[in-house]
């Protein structure tokens, strides 16, 4: 296991495996970062419930935006273009969450509550990294997830709570994010995965992180009342 | 190790955009009951993010 600390000046003499899964994840995750704005600012800043939730969905775009500006500050400065990824179509996107368009308040909601918690999750790997500019980006990076996922999961026990046809969209969109946020972990038998544990660029396997994220989630699907899908239905990666 | 191409251009661009939407949160989240300025942020808003989302770069850097 490697875990010497690894400043951005030295990424060059470093194994060009270490260098490839570093660009690799570094574009990924600034494909990430910015793929969500362009899931939803489209439709939810003009629909969104209130005034309050319009500049919501603006703050939160803003704060997605500047983690990718981060996330690319960091990759141009080890020679790592990731501006390609500003103006993909949404089809063309690293991650399959990614590829669609959010079109209802609900599944607004939950995607704060699921997804953005995935991409709290994903930075959390960072946390320890063997690459070591990345870590001081993370703070304020994670808080700012936090306050998504908080917004989110309050969102959808209000929804949740209202009952009757309000539940039942609630339900579905949690049907729908579930599964992706399941397989955002991607395969659990994924050698890459193996790979960036040992150059320690990552703190867990898929399947670990997988695990992590499907205990925190349970409880607090329940406690909405909401059913929690089946973890294996519909997937794309196990 | 060279950077990449445009990495601070690109940077400080950002940078101005994110800020200019800050700015325009944070000043009309405690008048967000007068539409007039609601109306106006949110306006603001969708035209700085309608910029971002066509992602346009040539043109930023401009």
């Amino acid at each position: 296991m490697f875990n010497d600390k690894v400043e951005a000046k030295d990424f060059e003499k470093m194994d060009p495996e270490y260098q490839d899964l570093l660009r690799r994840i570094l574009t990924i995750q600034a494909d990430c970062e910015i793929g969500g704005p362009h899931l939803y600012v489209e439709k939810m800043l003009p629909s969104a419930p209130t005034k309050l939730d319009q500049l919501i969905v603006a703050r939160t775009a803003a704060e997605e935006i500047d983690h990718y500006r981060k996330i690319a500050r960091l990759a141009g400065d080890i020679g790592v273009d990731v501006s390609f990824v500003l103006s993909w179509p949404n089809q063309k996107r690293y991650v399959e969450t990614f590829r669609g368009k959010i079109t209802t308040w609900e599944d607004f909601a939950v995607f704060g509550f699921l997804i953005d918690r995935v991409g709290r999750y994903q930075l959390e790997e960072f946390i320890g990294c063997t690459f070591a500019p990345v870590e001081s980006l993370l703070p304020d990076i994670i808080k700012e997830e936090e306050g998504h996922i908080d917004f989110g999961a309050t969102k959808t026990r209000e929804l949740a709570s209202k009952g009757d046809e309000s539940k039942e969209k609630v339900q579905k969109a949690l049907d729908y994010w579930y599964i992706k946020a399941l397989d955002m972990f991607g395969r659990s038998e994924s050698k890459r995965s193996e790979r960036y544990c040992y150059w320690g660029i990552k703190r867990r396997t898929n399947a670990q992180a997988r695990e992590a994220y499907m205990k925190e989630v349970k409880p607090l699907i329940e406690q909405m009342g909401i059913q929690v899908p089946d973890p294996n239905k519909g997937r794309l990666y196990l | 190790m060279r950077p990449a191409p445009n990495t601070l251009e690109l940077d400080e661009h950002l940078k101005e955009i994110v800020n200019a939407l800050h700015r325009a949160v944070s000043y009309t989240m405690p008048h967000v009951d007068d539409p007039k300025i609601a109306n106006k942020a949110i306006q603001d808003c969708k035209e700085i993010l309608g910029v971002v989302m066509k992602g346009e770069i040539s043109d930023w850097l401009k």
